[in-house]
């Protein structure tokens, strides 16, 4: 179990993390989420003992990483951004390198290193330079380092980045693997990505935590309401009007307009079947319609909207927040 | 420690990069040792072995930054620093290993250099007092500017840079030894003492003349030290700040 209590990190005046709290329980998969310079490298730089912390701590089964750093350290494997591979290095004598490097007894580094070489199957490429290996392998080299000493914690920043998409599942997969004797936090500033394996996220931006969640939670607040695209021809007044005074339309969010006379409506329904009115009431008006398609709220949306917006205490309220302080929103 | 160590020495080893070092150090060490002999004008060659290192030394110490240059800074830009600094090694047994993998290759090129004086012994006679003297005193030596070296690839980050900054701090110091006997600076007592304290040439002579003294031994060792120190507390630093 990893706790972090009030981390703070400056770089100079600039403060990258500021007292951010969370914790990763054991023999769970936390996902942790955030544009690109939100801080999620430098938090996990910081957990890993790269980097010394500003301020606050973080202990790591007991151990506080500066102050018992080799016994907290051994705990925990790393796969940084860029995989840390040496490129002029076979992958077999890398990782028995590493092995070393983390204190692994002789007798077991054989055992360890052919394990991890065999779940990220590189068994083949054990003789390959890592110079040679394109970038899905070497990042498979730099995962199969993070298992070796058998670290109850695994830090992953944003292991799929650069695979294909059938690489992106064998990732995956493996990390649900992992989780059974594994405790890992793992970023990305893809959502899908982190709800496909997550079961908690943390969301954070300018170095602070917007949210702490679950996925469950997270999606079961975001399929509430239904979203219906709709194009039509027409005056965007009077659409508007009309579809304002529809019984089961929740608010009309977004208004582009697509060529002249033509718009794509985005309107929040109570359910699906507001659509038939809404088709019958623009047609008896003599709006056509060219378009119409159903769409589920979508995680990006929220997170755009979590990492635009302010602190909230739960994912529920800020989901509430985002409904009602929407820019284009209007109530009917 | 010792996987660090030894990973290291692979680098040199299996790579062209040590035997390349090597021929080059041989090479010098051999002109040198050829061009004695072929000025040669009586049947008896007096020759020194010490005077050779001390005639090359501007080309010896030459070779020290480039042995030296890669350490850190390859560590730093291809990212495989942070491998080294989140495994359980501490910052000081980081920088000792590859201290003490540099100073093996260094090592190994000085003994393949006994090449020289050992086929002189089977035709001739070798003072080997002196001679084992000068290797130990150069050696020594080369520990100071392999610390110096390491150093500059920690602080620099970027190998090239620390291969010319480190070639300008040796050869400065030699060329302030020349600077030390000239007749301006021995008008200035002080200064003087100075520059001869510090000169590691000067020490050298002692050592090429078979005389071991423990002064000279305790100078270079803690010269190293403090040099390896201080590249452990660069590292740390550069943790802390990180810009």
């Amino acid at each position: 179990m990893v706790e972090i209590k009030n981390l703070s990190k400056y770089y100079g005046r600039n403060q990258a993390v500021k007292g951010i709290d969370f914790e990763i329980r054991d023999n769970e998969i936390l996902g942790f989420l955030g544009p690109n310079g939100a801080g999620k490298s430098t938090t996990m730089n910081i957990i890993a003992g790269y980097l010394p912390s500003t301020g606050g701590t973080v202990t790591v089964n007991g151990f506080d990483i500066t102050e018992q750093a080799a016994e907290a350290k051994k705990c925990i494997g790393y796969l940084p951004e860029i995989p840390p591979v040496y490129p002029d290095m076979r992958v077999e004598e890398y990782l028995k390198f590493v092995a070393g490097l983390k204190g692994v007894p002789r007798a077991e580094r054989k055992s360890q290193v052919e394990a991890s070489m065999e779940k990220l199957r590189i068994t083949d490429m054990r003789r390959r330079l890592i110079r040679n290996l394109s970038k899905g392998y070497k990042q498979r080299v730099g995962f199969a380092q993070a298992l070796l000493g058998s670290p109850k914690i695994l830090i992953l920043d944003e292991p799929t980045v650069g695979l294909d998409p059938a690489q992106v599942m064998e990732v995956r997969n493996l990390i649900l693997e992992l989780k059974k004797d594994h405790s890992i936090i793992f970023s990305s500033h893809i959502l899908a990505e982190v709800s496909a394996v997550c079961e908690r996220v943390v969301i954070i931006n300018k170095g602070e935590i917007m949210a702490i969640d679950t996925i469950e939670n997270l999606e079961r607040n975001m399929t509430g309401n239904t979203i219906l695209n709709l194009t039509a021809d027409g005056d965007k007044e009077k659409i508007t009007r009309l579809l304002k005074d529809i019984r089961g339309v929740v608010a009309i969010q977004n208004i582009e307009p697509v060529s002249e006379n033509r718009h794509l409506y985005q309107i929040e329904l109570e359910n699906e079947n507001v659509r038939n009115e809404i088709m019958s009431v623009l047609l008896n008006n003599q709006c056509s319609i060219a378009e119409m398609s159903l769409a589920k709220l979508n995680l990006e949306q929220v997170f755009m909207k979590l990492i635009q917006g302010q602190k909230k205490s739960s994912l529920q309220e800020l989901i509430d927040e985002t409904n009602a302080s929407n820019p284009y929103d209007q109530e009917v | 420690m010792f996987s660090l160590y030894k990973k290291e020495l692979q680098s040199f080893f299996f790579s062209p990069f040590a035997y390349i070092l090597t021929a080059l150090f041989m090479l010098i060490f051999g002109f040198s040792f050829v061009t004695s002999i072929a000025s040669m004008d009586s049947n008896v060659l007096k020759f020194s072995f010490p005077n050779i290192f001390y005639n090359n030394f501007f080309y010896f110490i030459f070779i020290i930054p480039i042995l030296t240059m890669r350490s850190f800074a390859d560590e730093r830009r291809g990212g495989t620093e942070v491998l080294l600094l989140t495994s359980p090694l501490s910052v000081g047994k980081i920088v000792l290993a590859k201290f003490l993998s540099i100073a093996t290759v260094f090592a190994v090129m000085m003994i393949a250099s006994l090449f020289f004086p050992i086929f002189t012994a089977l035709n001739g006679q070798v003072m080997w007092s002196s001679l084992i003297c000068a290797y130990l005193g150069f050696f020594l030596w080369g520990l100071v500017c392999i610390a110096v070296g390491m150093l500059l690839s920690s602080l620099t980050g970027n190998a090239i840079i620390a291969a010319i900054l480190g070639e300008i701090i040796m050869e400065g110091t030699l060329l302030a030894d020349q600077l030390g006997g000239t007749a301006l600076v021995n008008a200035y007592p002080k200064l003087n003492s100075l520059i001869s304290w510090i000169s590691m040439q000067r020490r050298f002579i002692y050592f090429s003349q078979g005389m071991f003294r423990l002064e000279d031994l305790i100078f270079f060792l803690s010269a190293a030290a403090v040099v390896i120190c201080w590249n452990i507390i660069a590292i740390e630093k550069r943790r802390w700040s990180h810009s």
